[in-house]
């Protein structure tokens, strides 16, 4: 059978595909790549659809072996990419064959990178979805994150050919991001100079950040009265802030409901390159209403649909 | 505090939004959230990929590529206006096993002293309640309840624990609440249930529902192995009433 052999397992790999939906009802998160962008390029780079399983790397990459010809390619966070410790390109597919190793190395910029490998990995479905859910235990491979000698079973190979992101749409991970966040659900329990706060300087993020969400450090955003709220849904991108004075920014695995104040929530094409930006690294908010939003919405579709260049 | 004459529509970032019955946990608010939902999944409301209903408010969860704001919300509006409790199905009533005190409910004993009565006496007035599910969330199939005697009402702890067991039975203000998985917490443990409230590895792993109504029946600690044995072999079936 297809299979990937996973000889090292990096600090922390694990299968995903676009998450499950209509779950939060009943409190499991969508969990799926944080980076939303880079994992369905990888997809589309390898023939895929795009909620294909694939595996997300965090901070340093996996070592895995293939026992058959596939396509592969490599997105996201800048992990040097080795065959057989020949160097191969990063937003490009490449063809592998039985016994080839590929490793990714500790990422030089960004958290998060993606393998896609042309057919998706074939892991058991939990609630509609191959998707890791790690403090549920649920999807992926055993609901866990990968270990070595795991085995992973392959789906059938889909026929794959040379494809590239074209380089305007890659991003440059060493440079500080500005995010796009629209004021609310609660940007009224802030004082106008707490909210004002959050749009003038840059935040830090901290190594106490994971996928469940990001915790930033920077001035600090002051309440009307206090940040306790009746406990109600968080969406994706919330940001929530506390009795500090710190904001929090809500990710893939993150709370269904929360009762903590929530000052705006960062757009769903921007939440991707938050979860690239390294602790000690800095980024920072852009205010946006909701219909610009949804126009810059429909240019990043446009623009990610138009992202695939086929050389031929 | 009270309920709004108007819903309020509240932005939550470009793919979804909130709509806020009230500014109070009550259940006529909890009801309308309960039956705006339920209205857009049997009105099948085109664009809308998600909800979340909560105390007091529905997280809408939608594509604006396919409905923009302002036909959403329009359509929400209308839907908000027919939100009624009588639109809702008849709920379920759920049983869950509950074993008092011990090390299973580690805080019955400090509990009993605080509202000046005895711990079986707590047991007893806890388990006598019928329970009401306003939601579920926070971790997977945790329900946010309340029904209890006021005079179990206690203030929550002065310092939350870092871990508490899945399955504790706990009190905390006037809500009771039902860890699903292993987690910190500020709510005083009576007792456990063996009952898994979530369980991965099952085909469908949440057990409560928004609206549901539960009920403790009080069980020893032998029936509480012989149950969490059943339940780690897939072979115990809470009782579950429907009208």
């Amino acid at each position: 059978m297809a299979t990937l052999l996973v000889h090292d397992a990096g600090p922390q790999t694990t299968v995903q595909d676009l998450g499950r939906r209509g779950s939060l009802r009943v409190g499991v998160p969508p969990s799926g790549p944080v980076d939303r962008q880079a994992f369905v390029l990888a997809n589309r780079l390898v023939g895929n659809a795009d909620d294909a399983a694939g595996l997300e790397a965090t901070l340093i990459g996996p070592r895995l072996e293939f026992a058959d010809k596939r396509w592969v390619a490599v997105t996201g966070a800048a992990m040097p990419v080795t065959l057989n410790e020949a160097t191969m390109p990063r937003w490009a597919a490449f063809e592998v064959e039985a016994g080839d190793v590929l490793r990714l190395g500790p990422a030089a910029s960004g958290v998060r990178a993606y393998i896609a490998v042309s057919g998706g990995l074939d892991t058991p479905p939990a609630l509609g979805s191959r998707a890791t859910y790690l403090r549920g235990q649920m999807g992926g491979w055993q609901g866990r994150a990968l270990r070595k000698g795991d085995e992973l079973s392959l789906g059938p190979s889909v026929g794959g050919a040379p494809a590239e992101v074209r380089g305007s749409l890659i991003p440059d991970y060493t440079r500080e991001p500005m995010v796009r966040v629209v004021p609310g659900p609660q940007d009224d329990r802030f004082t106008k100079r707490g909210l004002a706060t959050l749009f003038e300087a840059p935040y830090e993020m901290t190594p106490h950040s994971d996928r469940m969400g990001a915790r930033l450090r920077g001035a600090r955003i002051e309440h009307t009265r206090g940040h306790d709220i009746i406990s109600d849904g968080v969406a994706l991108g919330g940001i929530q802030v506390v009795g500090d004075g710190q904001p929090i920014v809500l990710l893939v695995d993150r709370q269904s409901t929360g009762g903590y104040t929530k000052i705006g929530t960062v757009c769903s094409f921007d939440i991707g390159r938050v979860g690239q930006v390294k602790p000690g690294q800095r980024l920072s908010f852009k205010r946006v209403t909701v219909s610009e939003a949804h126009e810059l919405l429909r240019a990043y579709r446009r623009e990610l649909d138009d992202a695939i260049a086929f050389p031929s | 505090m009270g309920i709004y004459a108007e819903p309020r529509f509240l932005p939550c970032g470009d793919l979804a939004l909130s709509v806020e019955f009230a500014d109070e946990i009550s259940h006529e608010a909890n009801a309308r959230t309960l039956a705006l939902e339920y209205l857009i999944q049997q009105k099948a409301l085109s664009g809308i990929t998600e909800t979340v209903p909560t105390f007091r408010s529905l997280l809408v969860y939608y594509d604006p590529l396919i409905v923009g704001w302002d036909d959403l919300v329009a359509s929400l509006r209308a839907l908000c206006r027919q939100a009624r409790p009588d639109v809702l199905p008849p709920a379920r009533t759920v049983e869950l096993p509950c074993c008092y005190g011990g090390e299973l409910g580690f805080d019955l004993e400090a509990v009993a002293k605080q509202v000046g009565l005895s711990p079986d006496d707590v047991a007893r007035l806890h388990a006598s309640a019928d329970y009401y599910v306003y939601f579920v969330g926070f971790t997977p199939g945790l329900p946010y309840m309340t029904g209890m005697s006021e005079r179990l009402n206690i203030p929550r702890l002065a310092q939350p624990r870092v871990k508490t067991p899945a399955g504790s039975v706990s009190i905390g203000g006037e809500q009771c609440c039902i860890y699903s998985v292993e987690s910190p917490g500020g709510f005083w443990v009576l007792g456990r249930t063996p009952v898994r409230l979530y369980d991965p590895s099952s085909p469908d792993p949440i057990l409560l529902r928004a609206g549901d109504h539960v009920r403790f029946r009080m069980i020893d600690r032998a029936e509480y192995d012989a149950i969490e044995t059943a339940a780690a072999e897939g072979r115990y079936r809470p009782r579950i009433e429907r009208p």
